[in-house]
């Protein structure tokens, strides 16, 4: 094959993958060998068309914008520092966008251990935002607009308010609990947003050290599901039922509005073909006598392998909108600083 | 996934990906971006395939998961019993051929007192199980036979080097707090295996499927950072004793690099216990953090780590002499090394 056809070929596949990824490699996880032992076949040093690395890097920046302003204000009522969202000279988006606060404050009522948690998220949220405008360098874009008064909307789409608190009075920074439901609405999409992006890293991408950057801030998204979901299930068992913890019932309902968001992914939590976990509570029973497992983790109930979004998905979710073709919305009222800002499936 | 395209694009991909395993880490240097270099690049210049790679990953699956099953059923992941049937635990048909069958010693089901800990353990256990199962099916007749196993006495060994007090007797079975530091040992080790192995897989599917395994082992490595922080979140007791088993396994993995210079973002030491750190917030300094995270406190990107600072970790030291790698790697829980093909692991 020669390089020509190898390049069309190769732009194909990687915008196959933009639109495809999630649904294949998440909901069946894959794996094969047939066809990765030959160092003979044909090379291309060539740059690739399509979405670039820095493009990849650029879609992550973004969401990991929204989760620092998130965390930060949560923590200490304060968001980012300016020189940590402005814009690199080489960026073609150039206006540092603001942040709607909504009722973003630092939560009250944390025990001390609880406020060292959430410092210590905002701080890794923040550092993500560093490490990858670092990383990009004079191709970072700015900080977008980002309306963190979305989280009542949001709620009142999932049913939350009705369910667990009153009409229109869900807010992520009134107490411990609810800054759990509001950290739940963001780190699951984390985990799988970076899932979906790790295979469209360029192999001169990998060499430079991006797909392992990737996969590390990948874990670390993990851990911080870990934290939340594990938080989440442990204050139910303490409360004795689930409808003593109404928090945790909401969560799942979080996870009910990102399926109904998702194109591609319609289905309920839970079954066959989603993308979601639902959290569960064992039954109250002595210890010895328990054999039914937590829900901590979100991942294929067949293989557990841990599940990937498309970059459409994650813009459905954060956009709050199922529809193909909208540029900006939710979290986002002037759209992400990317080249993926549209929907487009 | 199978089309002429994608075929093309992971030919690509591999070829440069072999291409830089062989350049080693002084070529590599002048590529990275700051701060980030490809991991297994660093010590070693073996050409691992994919079907390497994974029978690495389930070498270290079939440890996970007897650590787990014995203590959620008391049972090893091939014979059912009533307590994993019930929780929907696999029982795995061990078909792996390759290398020379073992057995597993050590081990029993913990007398759990908590529900909590006791459903952790039970869903942990299914979910390695799992992962068994996927690796053994993925790899076929190229799947790796698991090998002996210790999870005894190689727990006191370890605690001991570790000078967890008592250590020589520590047992992961006895209560639930002991099981969560038994717990520890394994998970973030398991964390930074899959991510020096992601960026070595050669094929897109086989790199997903990675990405989402690794995922799932940073939920179960949060799980227990977690329960641990909220049992002792002063430190006084198990969670102090993770940040002694954390400076261990950073010195194992450091022996692991060989006297290569570790890159800046494999720095030393590459391992947090839970013990608190302060952090700069919004500009304001001095704000006191939890580490229910493992990793590098500047970039906040988890560790990597190559085959032979793995090996070196589960082995107790087994597979490094001076700045030599041994191979194969034999102790602790691996009393007579992992089963490999024919190149074996170093």
């Amino acid at each position: 094959m020669d390089n020509l056809s190898t390049l069309i070929n190769r732009r194909v596949s990687r915008r196959k993958f933009l639109a495809g990824v999630g649904v294949g490699a998440g909901a069946v996880a894959t794996l094969n060998l047939s066809a990765c032992s030959s160092s003979t076949k044909p090379t291309t040093t060539s740059t690739p068309s399509g979405p670039t690395d820095a493009d990849v890097l650029n879609f992550a920046l973004n969401l990991e914008y929204l989760e620092a302003q998130f965390y930060l204000y949560a923590a200490t009522g304060s968001g980012l520092q300016a020189t940590d969202t402005t814009a690199g000279s080489a960026s073609p988006y150039q206006t540092v966008g603001t942040v709607t606060l909504g009722n973003a404050a630092a939560v009250p009522g944390l025990t001390p251990a609880q406020q060292e948690i959430l410092n210590e998220i905002a701080y890794e949220e923040q550092e993500h935002v560093r490490f990858l405008r670092s990383a990009l360098g004079t191709a970072a874009v700015p900080m977008p607009d980002i309306d963190l008064s979305f989280f009542g909307p949001l709620a009142v789409a999932a049913t939350i308010t009705t369910a667990a608190t009153g009409a229109g009075s869900f807010n992520p920074f009134s107490s411990f609990d609810y800054f759990l439901v509001g950290g739940f609405i963001f780190e699951d999409v984390g985990v799988t947003a970076y899932s979906g992006a790790a295979p469209l890293i360029s192999a001169a991408g990998v060499a430079a050290g991006y797909l392992t950057a990737a996969a590390g801030i990948l874990a670390v998204e993990a851990y911080h599901a870990g934290y939340i979901r594990t938080s989440l299930t442990g204050r139910a068992i303490a409360a004795g039922s689930e409808a003593a913890y109404s928090y945790l019932g909401a969560a799942n309902l979080v996870e009910d509005l990102r399926a109904t968001l998702t194109i591609g992914d319609s289905a309920a939590p839970s079954t066959a073909g989603s993308v979601e976990t639902l959290l569960t509570l064992p039954p109250a029973t002595t210890p010895a006598s328990n054999t039914t497992a937590s829900s901590i983790v979100a991942a294929s109930p067949i293989t557990a392998v841990g599940f990937a979004r498309t970059v459409n998905q994650v813009l459905h979710i954060v956009y709050g909108s199922p529809t193909v073709g909208v540029a900006s919305g939710g979290f986002f009222p002037s759209g992400m600083n990317s080249i993926f800002a549209t929907t487009t499936a | 996934m199978a089309s002429q395209e994608t075929q093309v694009l992971d030919e690509i991909i591999a070829a440069n990906r072999r291409k830089m395993l062989t350049l080693g880490v002084a070529s590599l240097a002048g590529l990275a971006i700051a701060g980030v270099s490809a991991p297994w690049a660093n010590a070693q210049t073996v050409a691992y395939t994919d079907s390497d790679i994974l029978n690495f990953a389930l070498n270290l699956e079939y440890l996970e998961a007897n650590f787990y099953y014995l203590a959620a059923f008391g049972t090893t992941i091939d014979v059912a019993n009533a307590a994993s049937t019930a929780a929907g635990a696999l029982q795995i048909t061990l078909s792996g051929t390759v290398g020379t069958p073992g057995t597993v010693s050590g081990g029993r089901q913990v007398p759990f007192t908590t529900i909590p800990v006791a459903s952790y353990a039970i869903e942990v256990a299914v979910e390695e199980g799992k992962h068994v199962q996927l690796l053994l099916t993925a790899l076929g007749s190229s799947a790796v036979a698991q090998p002996a196993i210790n999870l005894g006495s190689s727990f006191g060994t370890l605690a001991a080097a570790a000078k967890i007090p008592n250590g020589a007797s520590f047992s992961p079975y006895a209560s639930d707090d002991d099981f969560l530091v038994g717990a520890y040992v394994f998970e973030d080790v398991g964390v930074t295996a899959y991510h020096g192995a992601a960026s070595l897989l050669t094929m897109s599917a086989n790199l997903i499927t990675a990405a989402g395994i690794l995922a799932v082992e940073a939920y179960h490595a949060g799980l227990i950072r977690t329960t641990i922080n909220y049992i002792d979140p002063t430190g006084a007791s198990i969670g102090g004793y993770t940040n002694l088993i954390s400076t261990l396994r950073a010195s194992l993995s450091m022996a692991g690099l060989l006297g290569v210079a570790p890159s800046p973002y494999d720095s030393s030491p590459d391992d947090y216990g839970l013990a608190d750190f302060s952090v700069s917030l919004a500009g304001a300094p001095n704000a006191t953090a939890t580490r229910l995270t493992d990793a590098d406190p500047t970039n906040v990107v988890a560790f990597a780590r190559n085959t032979t600072q793995v090996l070196n970790i589960v082995t107790g030291g087994g597979a490094v002499n001076g700045t030599t790698a041994v191979s194969p790697a034999v102790g602790v829980f691996f009393p007579a090394g992992m089963n490999a093909g024919p190149n074996g692991f170093k």
